[in-house]
C-alpha cells in the first residue's frame, strides 16, 4: 500500500496541475481587473469571495485527488443523487432571483446547486457505462437509461428555470454521444425529424406573442436593447485590445463599466482588453491543452470508469468555455454561460475544481490495472 | 461486481478514433475562436480602438456666461450667474422608491412627480442625466448636498443662468430667451449654433446676440459609463459674452413704471377692472439729438426671467398669451393707435411750408363744420370763435385743422408726416416694430380700389380716420419737430468687452431732415409751448418747474357701444374707453428729451397721459441738476421712487410677441364717424 501511495504519487500528473494553477492564477487576476473599478482597495469584495471558493474547491480538489475509483464509483450514485436533490431543493427554497430559482442562500452563504449537477451527472454516467458500455448501444431505444440519467437533472433545472444551465448540462451529457454505436442514420432521423418539428411548430403553428413567450421562457429578462448594447460593447473592448492589450487594469471598457457584466459572463472580454491578442491567444491556448490532456488522459485511463469519467470532465469544461468565448466575440448569441476558472462565481470554481481533481486522480492512477 | 465489464479496456469503453475526432473537433472550435480574434483585435483593431476612445473620451461644452445688458450708467439690467441644477441619472439609481421620496422631500415637491419625470428610461437612455430642477435655492443645495452620499444617482450641476434683478421693469426692452429653432439654425447666422442652444428669441437679447453668446470652451474628458466624469484631459476656458451698455436710463425707466401704477383712488373707482393692475399703455423718453432712448415701456409688462432656462411653464405662458391685454405685446413699437389731436402738429408745420396760412391766418370755429352734406364738430360745442394757429394748438381746435387740411388735401399731408418720421418703421434696435399707417390718395386707391373722399381729409387733419402712429414714432417726430431732423431712434449704445474695451458703439443716425423752414417749426414750437404752459392749454399738467416744455395732447377714439355715446366716461368699461396721448419735449428751446405717452383706454390726453409724462420729465431734470455739481452720477438715485415689480404677471415668449396681434383699441379706430369729438381734460381747468 505504501509502495503503491508512493508509486502513484511519482505518477502525479504535475503537467496538468501547472496547467490548472496557471489557468486559476490567470482567472483570479483578471477577476481583480474586472471588479476593480468602483471598488475600494486592491481587492474588490468579488475577489475576495472567490478566493474563499478557491480554498473550498482546494479541498475538494484533494478529496476528488485521493479518493480511490473504486469508492468513487460506488459513490457515483448517491453523489448524483444527492445533487439532485439539493435542485430540486431550490424549487421550494430558493428565492426568484432575475427570473430564475437557482440560488440557495443562507447567512453569508450562497449556493448555486445546479452547478454541482455536471458533476453529479457526469459521475452517474461513467457508472452507467461502466455497466452497459456506450460501445454496446446500438439502437436509438438502448439510449432509454442514459436518457433517464440526464432527463432528472435536466428537468429540475428547467423547473429552475435556468435555461443556460438546462442546456449546458445538457450538452455535458451529450459528450458522451459520439461515442455509442448507433448508426447515423438514425441520427439523421432523430435530428431530421426534430428540426422539421420545431421549425414548423416556430413558423406556422406559434403565434407571434407565443413565440415571444418562447423567448422569454427560454432566457428570462431577455432584454434586446440591452444583450445588444453588451453584444457592442464587449466587440469594441476586445477590438480595441489590439495585439498587445491596453495592460492589467488599464481596460478603458472594463475600468470606466462600459462592459456589462463583466465579471462574470464577459469576462473573456476583459482579457482581450487587456492582454490583446496575444494574451487571448495564451489563455485560448492554455485552455485547449487543458482539455486535449483531458482526452489523454481519458484514452490512456486503464480503467473504464476513469476514462467515461475524465471524458465527462472534458465535457464540463470544454461546452461553457466555447459557448461563452463565442458568445462573447459574438459568434454566438447573448445567453448567461459563464466561463469555468475565469468568471466570477463560487459554486461553479469549487465545481471546476473537484472536475480538476477528478481529472488529475485518474491520470495519476493511469498504470494501475 | 460486474465481471464482464470490469475486462472492458479502455479501447472498447471509448473509441480512441473517436476520441481523436473530438480532439480534432475541440481544436477547430479554438481555431474558429482564434480567428476571430486576430479579426476583431487585429484587423479591426484599430477602428475599434477609436471606438472605444469616443465611449470613454467625452467632450463636454462648458457655456460662455452670457454678456451683460447695462443701462447707460452702468447698472445691470441683466446678467448671469451660476444656477445649480439637480440631476438624476437612472442607472446609478439604487433604491428609487427611497430616494425619491428623500428627494421629494429634500425639496418640498411631490415625490411621485419626480419619479414621474425620470420614468423607466431603457437602453443607452438609461446613463443620460435628468434634470429635476433647473434652479435651486442655496437652501435647497445644501440640503440636497448634505444627503448626497445616501443618494447615489443624484448630481448637482452648476451652470450659469440669466438673471434679471428689475423683473418685468423692462421686459419688452430685454426680451426673452429660448432654445434655437430648428429653422434658424438652418440660417446662416446661426452657424456653429447647436440643438438645444439657448439664445435671445426677442428683445435685445435677441438684437444683441452675437456679442451677447461669447465663445463657448470646453473640456475633453474620461467618463465612466454612467457618463460621470473620472479624469481631466484637457481644457479650453470659454470666453465670457460682450456687456451690452444700452441707452436706458434706469432711473427714468423706474419713473416711468411708476406712474403708470394706479394710485389707491383710481385702483378702486376708474380704471380699475379684474386682472389689471396698473395703467395700460407705452411710454418712449429719448434724446431727440441722438435718437439713444432713455424709457421705454410698455405696460403690462412680463418678468424675462421666466424664459431665462430656455423654457417656461405652461401655466405662465398661458396666462401671458390668453390674457385679454397681451403683456407679451411691446406697445411701443408695435401698438398702432391714431395719433389723434397730436397730429395737429404736422399738419400746421405742412400748411406753413406750402403757404396755405402764416402763423397770423384765423378761421373762425363755431363748433362745427360743414363739409359735403355732413358736419364736423369741434371737441367744443361752443365753439373757439376766431383763432390763429397758435390759439388753435394751445386749445387744441378742430375746425380750424379740418380748414387746413380742406386746404392742403390728404396727400400733402401724408408727405409732411412721412418727412417727420411717421409712416414707416424707425428702424430701432429691436424686432417686431411696426410701421404705421399714413393714408394717401393712391394708398386708398390700391387698398380699397376705391378714390379718396374729401371728407375723409378732414378726419384726416385731426388724426382720425385711417391714420395709425406708434408711441415711438410719434417721439422720433414730435423730436423731428423740436430739432428740424428725425433721428432714428436705438437702444444699443455700446459694446464693450469684460475689460471694457471698447467693440462697437452705435452713431446717431438722422432718418430725415424736416423740410420745413426754421420760422415755420417755431411757431409749431410755440403753439405747443403754450399746449402746456399757458392758460387754456390743454397740457397743463404736463409743466415742469424750471424748464419750458412743449408737448400735445391727443385722443385716440376707440369704437364704441352706442350704449355707452352719453354716458360718462368713468362710467363706460374699460376697453371701450379711449385711448389718451401726450407727447412732449423739453427745454423747448434746447430739446434733450422727448417723452411720448399713451394711456391705452385712459380716456382724454391732458388728463391721463400728460401727468405720466410729466413724471419722467420732471425725474430728468431732476437727474440733471442733481448731477451739475456732483462729478459722478451713478450712485445719484434722487427721486428714490422705485418701480413697483409684479414678477407674478409676467413672462412673455419670443414666438407669441411675434405672433400677438395688435392691441383691440389700434384696429377700431372709427374712420370719421360723426367727426372728432375731442374733449381734452385741462381745458380751462388750468
Amino acid at each position: 500500500m505504501e509502495q503503491i501511495e508512493r508509486r502513484v504519487w511519482r505518477d502525479f500528473d504535475w503537467p496538468l496541475f501547472c496547467l490548472m494553477a496557471t489557468l486559476v492564477a490567470l482567472g483570479l487576476g483578471n477577476l481583480v481587473s474586472a471588479t476593480h473599478a468602483g471598488s475600494v482597495g486592491l481587492l474588490s469584495s468579488e475577489v475576495e469571495r472567490q478566493l474563499v471558493a478557491l480554498g473550498i474547491g482546494v479541498v475538494g480538489l484533494v478529496l476528488a485527488l485521493v479518493v480511490d475509483l473504486r469508492r468513487l464509483e460506488r459513490l457515483a450514485i448517491p453523489i448524483y443523487l444527492a445533487t439532485c436533490a439539493l435542485v430540486a431543493s431550490t424549487l421550494v427554497l430558493a428565492p426568484m432571483h432575475r427570473g430564475s430559482r437557482s440560488w440557495l442562500m443562507y447567512g453569508p452563504i450562497r449556493l448555486q446547486p445546479s452547478e454541482f449537477t455536471k458533476v453529479g451527472l457526469v459521475l452517474a454516467m461513467s457508472w452507467l457505462f461502466q455497466r452497459w458500455p456506450p460501445t454496446a448501444l446500438t439502437r436509438l431505444r438502448d439510449l432509454w437509461r442514459p436518457g433517464l440519467v440526464m432527463a432528472l437533472p435536466v428537468g429540475l433545472i428547467v423547473a429552475q428555470r435556468d435555461m443556460g444551465v438546462a442546456v449546458l448540462t445538457l450538452l455535458v451529457g451529450a459528450t458522451y454521444l459520439p461515442f455509442v454505436r448507433i448508426p447515423w442514420r438514425a441520427w439523421a432521423l432523430v435530428a431530421g425529424t426534430g428540426i422539421a418539428t420545431v421549425t414548423g411548430m416556430w413558423f406556422f403553428v406559434l403565434a407571434d406573442y407565443q413565440r415571444s413567450r418562447v423567448l422569454d421562457f427560454l432566457e428570462p429578462g431577455r432584454d434586446p436593447l440591452a444583450s445588444g448594447y453588451q453584444v457592442i460593447q464587449s466587440r469594441i473592448a476586445i477590438g480595441s485590445g489590439g495585439v498587445f492589450g491596453k495592460g492589467w487594469m488599464e481596460g478603458t471598457q472594463t475600468q470606466l463599466r462600459f462592459l456589462p457584466t463583466q465579471h462574470t459572463d464577459f469576462i473573456f472580454s476583459v482579457i482581450a482588453e487587456e492582454w490583446g491578442f496575444v494574451g487571448s491567444a495564451v489563455v485560448l491556448g492554455l485552455y485547449l491543452t487543458l482539455l486535449l490532456w483531458g482526452i489523454q488522459v481519458a484514452r490512456r485511463s486503464r480503467d473504464p470508469f476513469g476514462a467515461y469519467l475524465a471524458l465527462g470532465v472534458v465535457g464540463i469544461f470544454f461546452w461553457p468555455a466555447a459557448i461563452n468565448v463565442a458568445m462573447v466575440i459574438g459568434l454566438f448569441p447573448v445567453i448567461g454561460v459563464a466561463l469555468p476558472l475565469f468568471s466570477y462565481g463560487g459554486s461553479a470554481m469549487i465545481a471546476s475544481l473537484i472536475g480538476l481533481g477528478f481529472l488529475l486522480n485518474i491520470s495519476m492512477r493511469r498504470f494501475r490495472s | 461486481m460486474a465481471r464482464g465489464l470490469r475486462s472492458v479496456t479502455n479501447v472498447e469503453a471509448l473509441s480512441g478514433g473517436r476520441l481523436a475526432l473530438l480532439a480534432i473537433a475541440i481544436f477547430a472550435t479554438f481555431a474558429i475562436f482564434l480567428s476571430r480574434l486576430f479579426q476583431l483585435q487585429i484587423a479591426e483593431g484599430d477602428d475599434l480602438r477609436r471606438q472605444s476612445e469616443r465611449n470613454s473620451i467625452r467632450t463636454v461644452r462648458i457655456d460662455a456666461p452670457r454678456g451683460e445688458l447695462l443701462d447707460r450708467e452702468g447698472r445691470v439690467i441683466a446678467t448671469t450667474r451660476p444656477a445649480f441644477q439637480l440631476e438624476v441619472i437612472p442607472s446609478e439609481l439604487r433604491r428609487p422608491a427611497t430616494t425619491f421620496e428623500a428627494l421629494g422631500r429634500l425639496l418640498q415637491r411631490d415625490s411621485g412627480e419626480l419619479r414621474a419625470r425620470v420614468g423607466q428610461p431603457r437602453g443607452r437612455a438609461r446613463f443620460q442625466p435628468i434634470s429635476l430642477a433647473g434652479d435651486m435655492s442655496f437652501e435647497e443645495l445644501a440640503r440636497v448636498e448634505t444627503h448626497r452620499f445616501a443618494l447615489p444617482g443624484v448630481v448637482t450641476e452648476a451652470r450659469p443662468r440669466r438673471e434679471y434683478p428689475d423683473g418685468d421693469l423692462a421686459g419688452h426692452v430685454v426680451g426673452a430667451l429660448g432654445e434655437i429653432r430648428a429653422d434658424q439654425l438652418e440660417a446662416p447666422r446661426f452657424e456653429g449654433y447647436q440643438q438645444g442652444d439657448v439664445i435671445g428669441q426677442s428683445g435685445i437679447e435677441a438684437v444683441a446676440e452675437q456679442w451677447l453668446r461669447g465663445v463657448a470652451g470646453g473640456r475633453n474628458v474620461i467618463v465612466n459609463v454612467a457618463g460621470r466624469e473620472v479624469d481631466r484631459l484637457d481644457e479650453v476656458e470659454p470666453v465670457p459674452g460682450d456687456a451690452v451698455v444700452l441707452s436706458l436710463d434706469l432711473d427714468l425707466q423706474r419713473e416711468a413704471v411708476a406712474a403708470f401704477q394706479l394710485s389707491p383712488a383710481e385702483a378702486k373707482a376708474e380704471v380699475a377692472e379684474p386682472g389689471i393692475t396698473e395703467k395700460l399703455g407705452a411710454l418712449v423718453a429719448l434724446d431727440p439729438r441722438t435718437g439713444e432712448i432713455l424709457a421705454l415701456v410698455s405696460r403690462p409688462s412680463y418678468d424675462p426671467s421666466a424664459f431665462a432656462g430656455g423654457g417656461i411653464d405652461p401655466k405662465v405662458w398661458r396666462e401671458l398669451t390668453h390674457g385679454e391685454w397681451k403683456p407679451l405685446q411691446d406697445r411701443a413699437i408695435s401698438g398702432q393707435f391714431p395719433p389723434g389731436s397730436t397730429y395737429k402738429a404736422f399738419v400746421a408745420a405742412a400748411a406753413l411750408q406750402e403757404g396755405i396760412i402764416t402763423p397770423q391766418t384765423r378761421f373762425f370755429c363755431p363748433g362745427s363744420f360743414a363739409y359735403g352734406n355732413r358736419v364736423y364738430r369741434c371737441w367744443r360745442k361752443e365753439g373757439h370763435g376766431s383763432v390763429d394757429l397758435h390759439t388753435a394748438l394751445v386749445r387744441s381746435c378742430d375746425v380750424y385743422f379740418y380748414e387746413v387740411g380742406k386746404r392742403l388735401g390728404v396727400d400733402r399731408i401724408a408727405h409732411f408726416a412721412k418727412m417727420f418720421g411717421l409712416g414707416r418703421t424707425t428702424g430701432i434696435d429691436l424686432p417686431e416694430e411696426k410701421p404705421g399707417l399714413i393714408p394717401t390718395s393712391d394708398w386708398k386707391k390700391q387698398r380699397f380700389g376705391e378714390p379718396w373722399m374729401g371728407g375723409e381729409t378732414i378726419s384726416i387733419s385731426i388724426g382720425q380716420g385711417y391714420d395709425l402712429v406708434t408711441p415711438l414714432q410719434l417721439a422720433v417726430s414730435y423730436g423731428a419737430i423740436a430739432t428740424g431732423r428725425a433721428m432714428q431712434p436705438h437702444l444699443l449704445k455700446r459694446v464693450e468687452k469684460p475689460d471694457g474695451t471698447v467693440v462697437s458703439e452705435t452713431q446717431p443716425k438722422v432718418l430725415s431732415e424736416v423740410g420745413v423752414k426754421p420760422e415755420f417749426l417755431a411757431a409749431v414750437q410755440s403753439g405747443l409751448r403754450g399746449v402746456v404752459e399757458e392758460p387754456g392749454g390743454t397740457g397743463g399738467r404736463a409743466r415742469v418747474p424750471g424748464v419750458s416744455v412743449a408737448g400735445k395732447t391727443g385722443t385716440a377714439q376707440v369704437i364704441r357701444l352706442d350704449a355707452n355715446k352719453n354716458v360718462p366716461e368713468e362710467k363706460i368699461p374699460l376697453r371701450y374707453r379711449d385711448h389718451a396721448w401726450f407727447v412732449s419735449w423739453a427745454p423747448v428751446e434746447a430739446p434733450e428729451i422727448v417723452v411720448a405717452v399713451l394711456a391705452e383706454h385712459g380716456g382724454h390726453g391732458g388728463a391721463a397721459a400728460a401727468p405720466i409724462a410729466q413724471r419722467v420729465l420732471a425725474k430728468y431734470f431732476e437727474k440733471k441738476k442733481l448731477a451739475v455739481p456732483a462729478t459722478e452720477t451713478a450712485g445719484v438715485d434722487g427721486g428714490s421712487i422705485t418701480a413697483q415689480v409684479h414678477p407674478a404677471a409676467a413672462t412673455p415668449a419670443p414666438k407669441a410677441a411675434a405672433a400677438a396681434p395688435a392691441p383691440k383699441a389700434a384696429a377700431a379706430p372709427q374712420p370719421a364717424a360723426g367727426a372728432a369729438d375731442e374733449p381734452e381734460a385741462g381745458d380751462g381747468a388750468d
